[in-house]
């Protein structure tokens, strides 16, 4: 045994040691080059622009509780409202991490308005995208259920004697910008109060704080039997059951007010599709097969939300939306700011 | 309801006893840390409360937040450190009266405020639910303005000791609450560049700045946080304290009950909060006392007012939920996601559909407050020791748990900086003598009362008349008025009949 030691010199010693060390950093490369290209490595993290609690809130819980197990992490969500949204996006595009962990679900038709009226310090869509929207919802004018206004009609003809309220959760909305424009189109005075938020918009209708409120459909179908749909600013009213039958603004009076949608929608930031492409490959095909999954239109209908405004939307369409969106609110820009 | 059905949602809410002692636990403990509310807190837990069944998880979520009102309580008494906003007001005779050595009994007021007004304002909301909930088709901005000038008013209480110097306080409060974007058009004011302040000052950071790091800079000057008497006292306590703090809340049952009813009349406002409740309950407590003077002296009176009216909003802000389907607040709001992700409707078709979960909500209160009442009062002996430390080992704790404090609602190192710059804003109003309660009524109520008024003047086209043409507002603005003048009359009617 001895003779054994005594033929092993130190540098024979550190050598083998060297080639141990060696082989076993060769042998465990592709493991850890596999490990650093799994994605998602750790939980997601989505940023609502909105406060918890809302629509949004509400959308973005029920695509990821079936996303989840698609992906195979969690998602974390963290909440920045203020500013119309502004103040989500910011920190989206400036303070949180690009390494495509990180998501904002947001609204483009509000948002977008909101983009195109403030000047943020963003651009749109240099620093983020909208890669995936998983739904479309109609702006709507509703009244409590014992309002005095039982039609649009009624509404208008209110507003051509006096100045008539409506609650909205903020100025830069598309249901916002359908309030100005009818009252353009009809000559009624129509005012938009904001409350800062959806609930407290809906609230300030329903107990009749104002005449009536400007949101989305989707949203409202939670206070049926509570309110009066007035009507729909939309091609056609694509849920009539559930909305007394009201009719189009187009088709009440003979108008020509494009329809005013909103899409929620994952966005993602540009610096993280450029640094981690395959990672976004990885998003986008996991965003559409949750969308295509039953689990979640059953998730969807468990939340009393129609299947009927489901509907997906990719990168392109999306950015299509969102410029449009942007043209319209430029029109009524010294409507809905404080600048003139 | 039928008694048959009140029986059956009392009998489920006493066998989740386990849960809800679980649930109070966590509460108590969480409304304890500053910075660490119920909403955030039931955001956390979504997981669990979204994978039970939808009356388990409502059960915890309503006793978490019910025990985070009582724990407000604790940081605000020992330490002069408010848990929440709702606690704010505690501090006035609270923490005097634990300088005092009389933390024992402090506490045991606010516990048995908390309760005793949680429980009673429980029991109005569960047999007055719909009429409740026409509250909030009567009171809308322009009403809400006038219940914000209640709270407001308590700017010239604190005034009344040093009128300029209250004064000025209360303004520079309601200055530092303009910051951040305007209520209409989102165009931001006095945020200095900072995107962290678009979303108006954080109460948070304001909170812990103003009370806990001036207060901690005040406190390292000495050694103890007590005087040399309160020290000697507290040495001496026994059991007799708890005693002595039961017998000074059951011979106020009257005011527990009054304050708690403000508490329940305010949270069922969709909007309103506990803040607003406690300081109008403690001005109102204060205005109909019949030794005013004594306030933020350290009398057990300061301290059940605002605990008894924050607990009263507990019930109330559930209310605009339940019955008409708005959240009252960012914790109903958290509920109402889980009540909606488990298809549960709200409105009147819960009351149809499923009243069980419906009354369930305030029988789980019930329980939650009897659960609270005998878990809490005996540890009272012991959370009051807390005062006896050294500032040498006190003060580095408090400024590090409520730095951690001010970092955890929103997630932004700015709002620890910001806790620094109010700490020290606070501490020299401490040391110039003048009240940081003041600064805080402003940095809390301005932006809602700006809120409000701003709606209200919209909603009338700019017409300033618009403040005295609603009936419910007319009898707000003559209680206002009351509630001003009666303590003045009375003192004169006093004099007079004692000359």
């Amino acid at each position: 045994m001895s003779d054994v030691f005594s033929t092993v010199s130190r540098r024979s010693l550190l050598k083998g040691a060297t080639a141990v060390a060696g082989a076993a950093a060769l042998g465990s490369f592709p493991l850890r080059q596999a490990k650093a290209e799994k994605f998602p490595s750790k939980s997601m993290r989505v940023a609502i622009p909105t406060g918890e609690g809302g629509g949004v809130d509400e959308a973005a819980r029920a695509f990821t509780s079936v996303w989840t197990k698609k992906l195979g992490e969690s998602f974390e969500y963290s909440y920045y409202p203020g500013a119309s949204g502004q103040v989500g996006y910011e920190i989206f595009v400036k303070k949180l991490e690009s390494d495509c962990h990180t998501l904002l679900f947001g609204n483009i038709g509000p948002e977008m308005i909101m983009y195109a009226t403030q000047n943020p310090g963003y651009k749109f869509p240099d620093d983020y995208i909208y890669f995936a929207s998983i739904d479309v919802d109609d702006s709507v004018i509703w009244v409590g259920k014992n309002s005095k206004f039982q039609t649009i009609q009624a509404l208008v003809e209110e507003g051509k004697k006096r100045t008539v309220n409506f609650s909205t959760s903020r100025l830069p909305h598309p249901s916002s910008l359908g309030v100005l424009a009818l009252a353009e189109a009809t000559g009624a005075k129509f005012k938009l109060v904001p409350y800062g938020g959806g609930n407290a918009a809906r609230s300030a209708a329903i107990t009749g704080e104002v005449d009536a409120c400007a949101t989305f459909m989707s949203s409202s179908f939670k206070f049926v039997d509570q309110i009066k749909f007035l009507t729909v600013f939309a091609e056609k009213n694509r849920m009539p059951a559930l909305t007394g039958n009201a009719p189009t603004v187009n088709a009440a009076f003979g108008t020509k007010i494009p329809a005013l949608t909103g899409n929620r929608a994952w966005a993602i930031q540009s610096k993280a599709i450029k640094e981690y492409p395959e990672r976004y490959e990885i998003l986008k095909k996991t965003v559409k097969e949750t969308f295509e999954d039953p689990a979640y239109r059953k998730e969807v209908e468990k939340g009393k939300t129609p299947w009927e405004f489901a509907e997906f939307a990719d990168e392109a369409a999306c950015t299509q939306s969102a410029q449009e969106i942007m043209a319209m609110a430029a029109k009524y820009k010294s409507l809905i700011t404080a600048t003139k | 309801m039928t008694f048959e059905l009140l029986a059956d949602v009392m009998l489920n809410s006493v066998s989740l006893w386990w849960l809800i002692l679980l649930a109070t636990t966590i509460g108590i403990i969480v409304g304890a840390v500053p910075g660490f509310a119920a909403h955030n807190t039931i955001i956390i837990l979504l997981p669990f409360t979204l994978a039970v069944d939808v009356h388990m998880g409502m059960t915890f979520m309503v006793a978490l937040y019910v025990a985070t009102h009582m724990g407000g309580g604790i940081p605000a008494i020992l330490l002069n450190i408010p848990g929440t906003g709702g606690a704010a007001a505690t501090t006035l005779d609270g923490f005097p009266m634990a300088k005092k050595g009389m933390a024992q009994q402090a506490l045991v007021c606010s516990f048995m405020g908390s309760t005793i007004g949680g429980f009673v304002t429980s029991v109005v909301a569960l047999f007055t639910l719909p009429y409740l909930a026409r509250i909030a088709y009567n009171l809308h901005s322009v009403e809400m303005v006038i219940i914000m000038l209640f709270g407001i008013t308590l700017i010239a209480v604190i005034a009344a000791k040093d009128t300029l110097k209250g004064l000025i306080a209360g303004f520079l409060g309601l200055l530092i609450g303009a910051i951040g974007t305007d209520h209409i058009y989102s165009t931001p004011r006095g945020t200095f560049g900072f995107l962290e302040l678009y979303d108006g000052i954080p109460i948070v950071p304001a909170l812990i700045g103003l009370f806990a790091i001036s207060e901690a800079l005040v406190m390292i000057e000495t050694e103890s946080m007590l005087t040399e008497s309160g020290r000697a006292r507290m040495l001496k306590a026994t059991w007799a304290e708890t005693l002595e703090g039961i017998r000074m809340s059951v011979t106020r049952l009257w005011q527990i009950t009054w304050t708690g009813m403000i508490g329940l009349f305010i949270g069922a406002i969709p909007g309103a909060g506990a803040s607003i409740a406690s300081f109008v309950a403690y001005q109102q407590s204060r205005m109909y006392s019949k030794t005013p003077e004594l306030y933020g002296t350290g009398i057990p009176e300061g301290v059940l007012a605002p605990e008894s009216a924050n607990n009263g909003v507990g019930s109330g802000s559930l209310i605009p939920l339940l019955v008409i389907g708005i959240p009252g607040g960012s914790t109903a709001a958290v509920m109402m996601v889980v009540m909606h992700y488990h298809g549960v409707p709200l409105g009147q078709r819960l009351f149809v559909e499923d009243p069980g979960l419906a009354y369930g909500v305030f029988t789980t209160m019930i329980v939650s407050y009897i659960v609270m009442l005998f878990t809490i009062i005996p540890l009272t002996r012991y959370l009051s020791r807390v005062t006896l430390i050294s500032t040498m080992i006190l003060v580095p704790t408090i400024v590090c748990f409520t730095l951690v404090g001010a970092f955890a609602p929103r997630a932004y190192l700015f709002d620890m900086g910001l806790a620094m710059a109010f700490g020290i804003l606070g501490f020299i109003a401490r040391k110039t003598g003048f009240h940081v309660v003041g600064i805080l009524i402003g940095v809390i109520l301005g932006p809602m009362i700006e809120q409000y008024f701003l709606r209200a003047m919209r909603i009338s086209d700019g017409d300033m008349t618009v403040f005295f043409t609603s009936p419910v507002g007319n009898v707000l603005w003559a209680l206002l008025v009351f509630s001003l003048a009666a303590p003045m009359v009375f003192s004169r009617f006093r004099k007079g009949k004692a000359a």
